[in-house]
């Protein structure tokens, strides 16, 4: 019994820390300092390549000409 | 306690090893610690090369799968894609990465592999 | 001092409620225009990410919730003076009002979705296997190779189409009560579904009530973890234009603080 409330702790610290350090108001710019400045190479990095994907949905597959994608 | 919030599952115990497994994907920072700079920016670049070549893996599969390639080009796509992997092998070795350390998780903007 | 930042509420009074939070410090409300910024002070800016820390910071925002429209503010924000908070919240202002607008009365909601993805793969073998013709074995071992990644890639494509299938039963269950939604699939193999709802506060029991259906429906081996009524953390969405007023600087010369709020609500309500 007590193992079970101790894990679901775990579970909800799980769940808040997700929400907590990752999510919410974000704010950018020199005004602020924030924990986290390094993981924003990261976050530059998943625009970045959204921003191929979104591409890529865009004009069909890169590799792929669009007589063949017609197939 | 805190968190008006409840949490509430029929099995706990396998969530939360599944978010602790998801959470492993999710590179963090580079470690900055001047005694693995080193590591943390091979694990940076060969996350994006590896991005990258599944990417090209990928697409090869998709034309396979199309019917597209001819037997001459399935022979090449082949070495190079093989190449390729072994290359990446390589280089995981020297730097001590394993394949779950280059899983770049793109998140709510969607998985790229 | 500094300030360190928990939320932005729709609130621009004193807050009449005692919260004490970082460093046990008291929780207080910094007007600007009809907003408010929630801080408490703090010694130095936070260095290390401590559970402490983060259960007193998410105890805080829950506690605005209960009174107000709430955008939580990513753990260890922090701004050196009132001057720069002021500077922040004008340059946001517009940001803050739109998601204020739009997440009134809202929560968010918690659900991922387990499922028995070593089952589901190796039925999906079986599957294959069946109408599969043998590989020659004097292929070259580059066409070996992209033989062998196939097989892979048949596999994967048609473990990911079942995981879309289940998504989209499991999102008719609580979709239809919600308001937004952010659905994520396959985090790791067996993490079929992680998903964020934010819902009305009005439909909050129909919502719950919805993981019991689901639960009736008796998908063989699924299992849930519900988890809410949360702040709206995940559906804060900046559009990173800020700077409604050009030059800040400038305008700080020309107006005072009265007319520039004027200046901002009215050009939020055109």
């Amino acid at each position: 019994m007590n193992s079970v409330v101790v894990k679901s702790k775990e579970v909800t610290l799980l769940e808040i820390l997700d929400r907590v350090l990752d999510k919410g108001v974000i704010i950018s710019g020199d005004v602020v300092i924030s924990v986290a400045d390094v993981d924003l190479i990261y976050l530059g990095l998943k625009v970045l390549l959204s921003s191929v994907e979104t591409m890529e949905k865009l004009r069909g597959s890169p590799f792929i000409s669009p007589m063949q994608e017609a197939k | 306690m805190i968190a008006n919030a409840i949490v509430e599952t029929d099995a706990l115990e396998e969530f939360i090893e599944e978010i602790e497994k998801a959470k492993d994907c999710l590179p963090k920072k580079i470690d900055a610690n001047p005694k693995t700079v080193e590591k943390g920016l091979a694990k940076l670049v060969l996350t994006l090369i590896e991005l990258i070549r599944k990417l090209l893996e990928k697409q090869a599969m998709r034309r396979v799968e199309a019917g597209s390639l001819s037997e001459e080009e399935i022979e090449n796509v082949g070495e190079t894609l093989m190449k390729l992997e072994n290359k990446m092998d390589e280089l995981k070795e020297i730097f001590g990465l394993k394949d779950e350390e280059l899983n770049l998780n793109l998140g709510p903007l969607g998985d790229l592999m | 001092m500094k300030l360190y930042l928990y939320g932005i509420i729709d609130f621009s009074n004193q807050i009449t409620e005692s919260i004490y939070g970082l460093e046990g410090s008291n929780v207080y409300n910094i007007p600007f225009c009809d907003i408010g910024a929630v801080v408490s002070e703090i010694s130095q800016p936070i260095r290390d990410v401590t559970e402490g820390a983060v259960l007193e910071h998410e105890a805080v925002v829950e506690k605005l919730m209960a009174n107000f429209t709430v955008l939580p503010v990513r753990f260890g924000t922090v701004v050196n003076s009132r001057d720069e908070l002021f500077s922040m919240m004008e340059s946001y202002y517009r940001d803050f009002k739109s998601n204020l607008a739009r997440l009134h009365n809202k929560l968010e909601f918690g659900i991922k979705v387990i499922w028995p993805a070593d089952k589901v793969k190796a039925n999906i073998i079986r599957v294959l296997k069946k109408d599969e013709q043998t590989i020659e074995s004097d292929n070259s071992p580059s066409k070996r190779f992209i033989e062998e990644k196939f097989e892979k890639y048949k596999i994967d494509k048609e473990f990911e189409a079942k995981a879309n299938r289940f998504i989209k039963i499991i999102d008719i269950f609580f979709g239809k009560f919600a308001a937004e939604k952010k659905l994520e699939k396959l985090k790791t193999q067996n993490l079929l579904l992680d998903a964020v709802y934010l819902v009305e506060k009005d439909k909050q029991r129909d919502f719950k009530e919805a993981l019991e259906h689901i639960k009736n429906a008796n998908y063989p081996g699924f299992k849930y973890l519900f988890s809410g009524p949360w702040p709206a953390y995940n559906f804060v969405i900046l559009s990173r234009q800020s700077g409604l007023l050009t030059d800040s600087q400038q305008t700080n010369d020309i107006l005072d603080k009265v007319t520039q709020c004027q200046a901002l609500v009215g050009a939020n309500s055109i």
